[in-house]
């Protein structure tokens, strides 16, 4: 059986995990971290990628809201390509209250977030696709942030200062000693054995398959797993982030990323054993479709390109029961003083954008533990691609010769590393995914550095098959290139060119209708009736 | 703008409607808004390839089992007396057109897709079945797949693994090639901007052929057989065809690729002349928006550029296809057919419309959706009444799963033929 | 951010068939054709206006990728906007005179003789190749001696004499260039019963856009639908044209491009063709002599993308004795003031050899054509004269 030792295990691939492998990493702590799946694919890859300005809690949770505006500077510093600093409206709907605004400034106020009022004349002037029945706009600081870079940078970091990264690989039990964690048994998926590794100290990053591992060490964690769903349109309806001023409730957020707008979302509470089955019910796509289309009108016009939904982690910690109420702050637990194991702790709750304190917090903990006493730096050092703050005139410049949407589209995605990705050789850029311009450069990168099993972690790490075609000629494409680059069979891409439909067909079939279905149609006829790939199994006449 | 018949939809089963008509002397009109779903299609015609999930050998015994099985099926609405009577004239009509289909007799035969599977087809192009093809396959050795140095869209070695692993070639070798193309002056568009119809035009120019042949012969080494990517040209294929195979004195195979489909564009191409040839008018890029109908007859119709001008003739054919071709128009929770607003076989719930897996062995639900006609292919509108002068043949008819069956063109050429038949005999015995 | 209107990308289901179809894409590299720069790079345009490929500016607005477009995304305009949203304005001089059809076209009939010798002269062609970057390939259409509109006055009076009107929207090719078609078409509408009425237009427009001048397209396209709305004396009126492209801007490029409302005037507009054959079929017929020539004709772009070329080919099948060869449709390359820009040169001459190749093959005695500028480049190209349907069709009336 393999081993391997380390002093820290991160159990989890989400933004905390890999946070706190890179906290780690530059503290100079060797730690290895471990993921069933690929990075990001938990509730990481499956919120809205909002950027918050904390204005959005400002109301009833302090707390919260102070946290992310100071995390929201951070991050712009320090993760500036993973980021759109577009700016964010609160807007107040006709049938709104109409004082719930001044409530939100004077919260902001508190909580040290710039927001301010501004006329519903400069709002339409900022954001012309918004309402133009609103009653009155607060500007906030919001922003978009794209979660699988976050993740990927901070993975890539740690990988290139000599950490190790194992995904697709389950921990299917935390070792015991008596009292004393030792490590975990894992599966690795990939090449079907099982995994020993050892180490003093495990971080249970794993979100809302918290309360499963614990379990594993005979520790009782409850978490109130809540669904939260969302519907992408397949281009970008707004430019700014567009909140609804009232209560938080269903569907009153829009936001731009990148490419596409996100309507988001809802809150339905779920039982613990299906938080592996998720389904995106009609009356969420129905709310949310309605209640978008109330701050963007276009949006009853536009293409719903998919619905998926995410579990939010939430720990009880004094007994709520509803999901929304639950305190979204951060929850750090040392086992050793609530169950008395020592060597665990868990890090749950927060948001998105706070993961790096909440990596930080954890790290000072381990440290601690370790008797290590490195001061953090994660908030200090940028992550790889972030490191020069360059715009995309002076890049489009630099790679004269190759057409501006491709050098606009990877720098987008990988800032300072497109230097990596494209060179002038005509083959490097041509495209293989012409929605989103993703490049053969770009694909080959992904495989070789960014841990990249399959396509359907290719797609996180360069949004192949995340535009309007959904995979219908850029599957194919990158399919072959797994042969060429990665050390996959012609069959294994075979293989990988159908998961990766069945996945893409997971988040498409809940809105299939209209353009979506079209292209559905038109999808289906290439790779079943063209390719007959559905026969591959069973092509023995 | 009067005609005797108009066809809405230049698909294959408008084409095939429309070139009986204008066979028959009738003044014939085909309305097209964009181009159809032979642009992406194999290139062969399907007959019937599957029932009950497992593959047809004889497909006319399999018809005669379906039709009389299944009432609503559109084959059980021609006979098989008349799908064999279509099925003749298409491969008739192409062939003044320059383009030979050939077939297996009374069974079905196989070509090779882009993965490498095999799928059952009635018709093929000479470049993918034909006798010397049929003879010689089980004896071959070797085959070479190749491919073009920095074309994406076909990657050899997955259908050289795929195809190895079928029965019929256990005892022969496949391998896989890329290949350069040799230096061509030209505009100098690079090879990974490529896309099938700029290889095909390549082709098609005269002196590159023996350069290519050159090529392929240099990369074929040992092997009998040359498998490569549908890109011989749209135009003169047969000839390039021909010098491939004669300068490199091996047999020369074409594979779909990812669209645009050269193979689909030739019949495409084929029908359209030989209808115009006919006297035949094709209206291209304009949509049919709505229809004046009263009485149970359609009067006339209206299209997006001619929106007060009628377009009138004493009987119409809608062959407007299915979503992809805004046949069938589907809403969030609705789908209807837009220009009639004809009675359609539907699920109401959306959830039904399709499958849990993208290739689930059940298909999906909606490719079988579609307009309901009579025995006559006359659709009935939303009061159930038929429309007398109307007929609907190909995608846009119910109560057949094209991919599942493996019937798409089958079923487009039968009642496009059926549903021209129809119109040519009412006028004739008219006037 | 912009406000969006033109929404039409958001139906593109990513087939590929606008870019099989489009005639740039075939011949040159530099265009990664229409699929590229229209549907799939305006997500990328929304999101920052950067993202623009220069590469577009090579879409020569043929719109053969509408009408190859299955999902009625209107790809060309997205292209046409593009440009002059997004690219920088580079203020030219060629551009502006080549755009401003009224004024070059007044000044050029005053000085005819004058204008003509000397656009026909190689010393100024290579003036203009170089300082203005107008090919020295490209030959000058002639200007008349006088405007089409002068001549009419001397026959309004006798127009009014007809109890049914027909406004007449002339363009400015035949204002300028050719009066004859003018006359022929006055000669056509006359035999019909129909009396012409022409109003005080302006170019159509499609120059001005093509050059990215829309604030000037978009007055003049304002002016034209009220001088035509008020020549509309009751709701039988029509208004006809013999030029493909005015009509395609008249119908379509108003209401799509500009952003105009053309509703006055849209249900009335006819392509000259079409306007006759509707009259045959109320029982207007017009009585032809036999014309014995073999001609070939070309089906426009713009006429094409009307879904109109049908209705010239039936017509022109009405004239007995007249064999008709439909030349398999093919762009002829120059696409209005396109063929008449150094850049784009050898460009718009690749994209016409097909149609000159088959032409040649066809061997009639002339060639058949709606659109002027279509006119200017096969004359240019082949050893053929090129005339207009309408031209012909006078001939046939005795």
């Amino acid at each position: 059986m393999k081993t391997l030792e380390a002093e820290v295990i991160v159990i989890g691939g989400g933004a905390t995990g890999c946070g706190v492998l890179r906290d780690c990493t530059l503290r100079g702590i060797d730690a290895i971290l471990i993921e069933k799946n690929d990075i990001a694919s938990g509730t990481t890859g499956r919120n809205h990628g909002l950027l918050h300005s904390g204005a959005r809690y400002a109301v009833r949770d302090l707390e919260s809201a102070t946290e992310c505006i100071k995390e929201n500077r951070i991050l712009k510093k320090i993760a500036w390509h993973c980021i759109e600093p577009t700016g964010g409206l609160f807007i107040t709907l006709p049938e709104d209250d109409p004082n719930y605004h001044n409530r939100l400034l004077e919260a902001c106020k508190f909580a040290g977030i710039d927001a301010k009022e501004i006329s519903v004349k400069k709002a339409l002037s900022i954001e012309p696709n918004c309402n133009p029945n609103i009653l009155s706009a607060v500007w906030v600081p919001d922003g978009t942030i794209d979660p699988f870079r976050l993740t990927s940078a901070n993975i890539l970091d740690s990988i290139e200062r000599g950490s190790k990264v194992c995904t697709h690989t389950e921990v299917e039990r935390i070792m015991l000693k008596q009292n004393q964690v030792i490590g975990v048994q894992c599966y690795d998926k990939t090449a079907g054995e099982y995994l020993e590794i050892y180490a003093p100290i495990i971080v249970n990053a794993s979100g809302v398959w918290g309360q499963h591992i614990c379990k594993t060490a005979g520790i009782e964690l409850k978490m109130f797993p809540s669904k939260g769903s969302m519907v992408i349109i397949d281009y970008r309806i707004n430019n700014v982030v567009v909140n609804r001023c009232r209560v938080p409730s269903d569907g009153d957020i829009i936001v731009p990323g990148d490419t596409v707008s996100l309507i988001g979302t809802t809150s339905r509470k779920i039982p613990y054993d299906t938080i592996d089955e998720l389904v995106v019910d009609d009356d969420e796509i129905d709310v949310l479709l309605s209640d978008g289309e109330k701050l963007i009108p276009n949006v009853s016009r536009a293409r719903v390109l998919r619905a998926y939904c995410g579990v939010r982690p939430l720990i009880a910690v004094s007994g709520e029961m509803d999901g929304r109420d639950i305190s979204r702050g951060v929850v750090l637990i040392d086992h050793k003083e609530r169950d008395n194991v020592q060597g665990l702790i868990t890090i749950a709750g927060g948001k998105l954008m706070t993961y790096r304190l909440m990596a930080e917090m954890t790290t000072d903990l381990i440290a601690k533990k370790l008797g290590n006493s490195k001061r953090c730096l994660t908030h200090k050092i940028p992550l790889p691609g972030s490191e020069k703050r360059v715009g995309y005139t002076k890049k489009i410049k630099y790679f004269s010769g190759i057409p501006n949407s491709v050098v606009g589209s990877t720098h987008y995605r990988h800032g300072e590393r497109v230097h990596n990705i494209l060179s002038l050789k005509k083959r490097n850029y041509g495209l293989l995914c012409e929605c989103e311009m993703v490049t053969l450069g770009e694909v080959e990168y992904a495989i070789k550095n960014l841990k990249v099993n399959d396509i359907v972690d290719l797609r996180r790490r360069t949004r192949i098959g995340m535009g309007p075609c959904q995979g219908e000629l850029c599957a194919y494409r990158a399919a072959g290139l797994f042969t060429e680059f990665g050390d996959f069979t012609p069959d294994e891409s075979t293989k990988l060119l159908r998961d990766f439909l069945e996945e893409r067909f997971k988040g498409v079939k809940p809105v299939l209708w209209g353009d979506g279905l079209r292209e559905f149609e038109f999808t289906y006829w290439i790779y079943q009736g063209l390719f007959g790939l559905g026969l591959v199994e069973d092509n023995n006449t | 703008m009067r005609y005797d018949c108009i066809i809405i939809g230049a698909g294959v089963a408008g084409l095939t409607a429309g070139i009986r008509c204008a066979k028959e002397g009738l003044h014939t009109a085909i309305i097209s808004s964009g181009m159809s779903a032979l642009h992406f299609s194999s290139g062969s015609i399907d007959l019937l390839g599957y029932r009950d999930n497992t593959v047809v050998y004889k497909p006319f015994e399999a018809i005669d089992q379906l039709t009389g099985t299944i009432a609503q099926h559109p084959y059980t609405k021609c006979g098989k007396p008349l799908i064999i009577e279509a099925l003749l004239f298409f491969k008739q009509e192409c062939e003044l057109q320059g383009l030979f289909l050939f077939d297996n007799g009374n069974l079905n035969h196989f070509h090779v897709t882009t993965l490498g599977t095999l799928k059952p087809t009635y018709f093929s192009q000479r470049s993918v079945f034909n006798e010397e093809v049929y003879s010689r396959f089980k004896a071959m050795k070797k085959i070479v797949i190749i491919n073009f140095e920095g074309y994406r869209d076909f990657h050899p070695q997955l259908a050289a693994a795929q195809l190895s692993k079928h029965a019929l070639f256990a005892n022969c070798d496949i391998v896989a090639k890329q290949i350069e193309m040799p230096q061509l002056q030209d505009d100098g568009k690079h090879p990974h901007e490529f896309r099938s119809v700029d290889i095909a035009r390549i082709f098609e120019k005269e002196d590159n052929i023996e350069k290519i042949a050159d090529v392929i012969r240099l990369a074929a080494d040992d092997a009998d057989f040359v498998v490569m990517p549908a890109v011989m040209g749209i135009t003169n294929f047969n000839q390039i065809h021909n010098k491939l195979q004669s300068r490199t004195r091996l047999l020369v195979y074409e594979v779909p690729t990812l669209p645009p489909s050269i193979l689909g564009m030739r019949i495409d191409n084929a029908l359209k002349s030989r209808f115009a040839e006919l006297g035949g008018v094709y209206i291209a890029g304009d949509k049919v928006v709505r229809a004046d109908i009263t009485d149970d007859v359609v009067n006339a119709i209206y299209t997006n550029s001619h929106p007060e001008n009628p377009m009138e003739a004493q009987c119409y054919i809608l062959s407007t296809g299915s979503f992809f071709s805004g046949g069938l128009v589907s809403e969030f929770n609705n789908m209807y057919e837009p220009i009639f607003k004809l009675k359609l076989h539907h699920e109401p719930e959306r959830n039904k419309w399709y499958n849990q897996n993208f290739f689930h062995s059940d298909s999906h639900g909606f490719l079988q959706y579609g307009v309901l006609t009579d025995e006559s292919l006359h659709p009935y509108d939303s009061n159930n009444n038929i429309i007398q002068n109307l007929y609907c043949s190909g995608a846009i008819m119910a109560h057949y799963n094209p991919i599942k069956e493996g019937c798409g063109s089958g079923v487009a050429i039968s009642t496009g033929y059926k549903a021209a038949g129809q119109i040519v005999n009412l006028l004739k015995h008219m006037s | 951010m912009i406000k969006l209107e033109n929404i039409s990308f958001d139906h593109c289901i990513k087939c590929t068939v606008c870019t099989i179809y489009c005639p740039v894409a075939r011949v040159t590299h530099l265009y990664p054709g229409p699929k590229q720069s229209g549907p799939d790079t305006e997500r990328l345009r929304i999101k920052n206006p950067e993202l623009l490929d220069i590469s577009l500016k090579y879409c020569s607005n043929c719109k053969r990728c509408e009408i190859a477009c299955p999902s009625d995304v209107k790809i060309a305009d997205i292209i046409q906007t593009a440009k002059w949203r997004y690219s920088k304005k580079e203020l030219r001089i060629r551009d502006f005179l080549l755009s401003r059809t009224d004024l070059m076209g007044t000044f050029g009939t005053l000085f005819s003789v004058i204008v003509n010798f000397f656009t026909h002269l190689g010393i100024v062609k290579y003036f203009l190749d170089v300082i203005f970057k107008i090919p020295s390939g490209r030959t000058f259409p002639n200007y008349a001696s006088g405007t089409f509109t002068r001549w009419f006055k001397a026959v309004r009076k006798q127009q009014s004499t007809y109890a049914d009107k027909v406004v007449y929207f002339h363009g400015c090719y035949v204002n300028y260039n050719y009066p004859q078609l003018g006359k022929d078409v006055v000669k056509v509408l006359n035999a019909l019963g129909k009396g012409v009425i022409l109003t005080k237009e302006k170019c159509c427009g499609v120059p001005l856009i093509a050059n990215g001048y829309i604030k000037k397209a978009q007055s003049h396209g304002r002016h034209n639908i009220k001088v035509l709305s008020s020549a509309l004396s009751d709701e039988k009126t029509k208004i006809v044209s013999a030029s493909s492209s005015c009509t395609l801007a008249l119908k379509h490029e108003y209401p799509n491009l500009l952003e105009l409302d053309n509703s006055p005037i849209l249900n009335t507009i006819a392509y000259i063709t079409q306007f006759i054959l509707e009259e045959f079929e109320k029982g207007n017929i017009l009585s032809l002599q036999p014309l014995s020539y073999t001609v070939a004709y070309h089906s426009p772009c713009h006429l094409e993308r009307m879904g109109s070329a049908a209705f010239t080919i039936e017509l022109l099948r009405k004239i007995p004795a007249l064999t008709v060869k439909i030349l398999h449709s093919e762009c002829c390359g120059i696409s209005g003031t396109y063929g008449f820009k150094n850049e784009y040169y050898g460009i718009s001459q690749s994209v016409g050899n097909e149609l000159f190749r088959i032409i040649e093959e066809a061997k009639p005695d002339f060639v058949v054509t709606d659109c002027e500028t279509c006119k200017w480049q096969i004359e240019m190209n082949t050893k053929y004269k090129v005339v207009h349907p309408i031209s012909l069709l006078a001939e046939a009336i005795e």
